[in-house]
């Protein structure tokens, strides 16, 4: 099987409403994205697009719709959806088009234009209830991480504050990045306890904010990304897992879906101890809760411990010191980026792709990483995807 | 497998009722923006060029799909082409019969890659025949909102004339 590499990145701004159309935004990522690595169109012989629901650009049949923003004129092409999951997914489905053996080269672009979708996204979130059991309750999506914060804080005896830190972290890192949404240096944990609470435990400043924005990366095949750059960053495992989509069987305490991506994938890498082998990591973050729950997932922290961890400066950027220190969101995550659903999750895997080439200026990680995970989680709660880098 | 022959009343039977309750707002965009205030403003249709390709991308693109080329030049279009095909359209949306008959086209414009999709008037369904040249019709400035609709339609040029070689 080809290995497969990250040779080039690019994404736009992410921003409360573009005036970009959604086509012009998955456009100005995909070209940067192919100028990062002195590339063009003619070079890519084939191209995946991630997007999240149709009703989130207000558009229907949105790959079709996307498709000549993504490069994918006269080109083979296919759209990948997996919720939230979406935005590492489309690096899987890149990855297994070059891995087959059958293109050398491969653009993945993921964008999601939230701000067409109106009166707000959340009209969409509300249908993706069961419509005899649930929809007549008239459900939101904050239900839902509601409960499932309130369960994993109950089972461990979680402090709130704890759990905070981690929107603390995440939007001071994303003061250092040029296409953050909400960066905040100043921000403190008092804020996030001081803020507006949505439905119990989560407040206003737990959650990420919706977004307009588009990111995309190129693929190649070993033989092409040699000739390409010097700074190939492999991809050296690849996991996805979906649990039951009735949520109410499930044990919302843990997600046992992203462990079994995470197995997956660091079987196919040959990592058998994570906590020594993955040296950054940006786990999917769209509440501060989810980005601890997920660390436990990928068996990077221990069951109930992360928020701790967190508390203690574990997953700090800088906190080199810190016993089995981890950086997390070195980005700045969904939190402090911004959440434009599958953008953000390639977002993840840019960042990590940044980070091992020493190119992420401000924010890059001391110690020379050698090895990176991103992850992001979806669908009505029970996907999870995960990709494994090294250089 | 248990089927309904038809389902009349939603209450008495095992059925659900539910709508997704979205609407959508569009920004025209970058290149859709100067587009449409051409037309709104200056009643004027305008493409951009691709220097690589010479495609003149009618409407007005920001980029290139085909080499993916940033286009920064602006070409004004002659509001006018000929019909590439056309229909006549007999029922409305909700199957209504119309009153007359609607006749559609796609004009290509004269010397752009591509037109436009619109309507067809001062002109009766037996009269259209594809390669007819047609021009547009722009409402009266103060009528116009920088949208598709700023143009009521495409008429024939110079009046209803028959394709050459025949009659």
């Amino acid at each position: 099987m080809p290995r497969v590499a990250i040779v080039g990145a690019g994404m736009t701004k992410f921003v409360r409403r573009a005036q970009e159309t959604a086509k012009e935004l998955a456009w100005e990522a995909a070209s940067m994205a192919l100028e990062s690595c002195e590339m063009t169109l003619d070079d890519i012989d084939c191209v995946v697009l991630g997007s999240a629901p149709d009703a989130f650009d207000a558009v229907h049949m949105k790959s079709e719709y996307l498709s000549d923003g993504a490069g994918a004129w006269g080109k083979p092409y296919i759209r990948c959806y997996v919720g939230g999951g979406t935005g590492v997914f489309a690096v899987i489905q890149g990855w297994y088009h070059v891995a087959s053996g059958v293109f050398d080269t491969c653009l993945v672009v993921c964008e999601e234009k939230m701000s067409s979708c109106m009166p707000h996204p959340q009209g969409a979130f509300l249908t993706i209830f069961d419509h005899t059991t649930e929809r007549p309750l008239g459900p939101n999506l904050l239900w839902i991480f509601a409960l499932e914060m309130n369960a994993y804080m109950n089972r461990y005896g979680l402090r709130k504050e704890d759990i905070a830190y981690v929107t603390v972290k995440n939007r001071r890192n994303a003061a250092d990045h040029p296409c953050a949404l909400l960066g905040d240096p100043n921000i403190t944990v008092q804020d996030v306890l001081n803020s507006e609470v949505l439905a119990w435990p989560v407040q206003r400043l737990d959650v990420s904010p919706i977004s307009d924005g588009a990111v995309a990366i190129v693929l190649a095949a070993e033989h092409v990304a040699r000739r390409v750059t010097n700074k190939p960053v492999w991809i050296e495992g690849v996991g996805w897992a979906l649990d039951t989509a009735y949520w109410t069987n499930r044990d919302l305490s843990y997600p046992v879906y992203v462990e079994e991506a995470a197995r997956m994938a660091y079987k196919m890498a040959g990592i058998k101890e994570p906590r020594k082998e993955i040296h950054i990591v940006e786990p999917y973050d769209p509440f501060d809760y989810k980005e601890l729950h997920h660390l436990e997932g990928l068996l990077l922290a221990d069951r109930g411990k992360a928020p701790e961890d967190a508390a203690r400066g574990r997953f700090d950027r800088d906190k080199e010191s810190e016993p089995d220190w981890l950086p997390s969101s070195p980005s700045g995550g969904l939190l402090g980026v911004g959440n434009p659903i599958a953008a953000a999750g390639l977002m993840k895997v840019a960042e990590i792709f940044w980070q091992l080439r020493g190119e992420a200026g401000k924010r890059q990680v001391p110690g020379n990483p050698k090895r990176g995970l991103a992850q992001a989680w979806g669908d009505l709660m029970q996907v999870g995807t995960v990709v494994i880098l090294g250089i | 497998m248990a089927t309904l022959e038809k389902v009349e009343r939603i209450t008495e039977i095992k059925a659900w009722r539910g709508e997704i309750p979205l609407y959508g707002r569009y920004t025209v965009g970058i290149a859709g923006e100067r587009f449409f205030r051409e037309i709104k403003d200056n009643a004027r249709i305008m493409g951009t060029k691709c220097p690589l390709c010479g495609i003149l991308y009618v409407p007005a693109r920001l980029y290139c799909e085909r080499c993916f080329s940033k286009l920064e030049e602006w070409v004004e279009v002659p509001p006018r082409g000929e019909v590439h095909t056309f229909t006549i359209l007999h029922l409305d949306l909700e199957e209504n019969h119309l009153e007359k008959p609607q006749i559609l086209a796609f004009v290509k414009l004269e010397g752009a890659d591509g037109g436009l999709v619109h309507y067809l008037g001062e002109v009766e369904p037996e009269e259209v025949y594809i390669g007819m040249r047609v021009e547009a019709v722009f409402r009266p400035k103060e009528e116009r909102r920088g949208e598709i609709t700023d143009i009521k339609y495409f008429r024939p040029i110079g009046g209803v004339a028959t394709p050459l070689g025949v009659d």
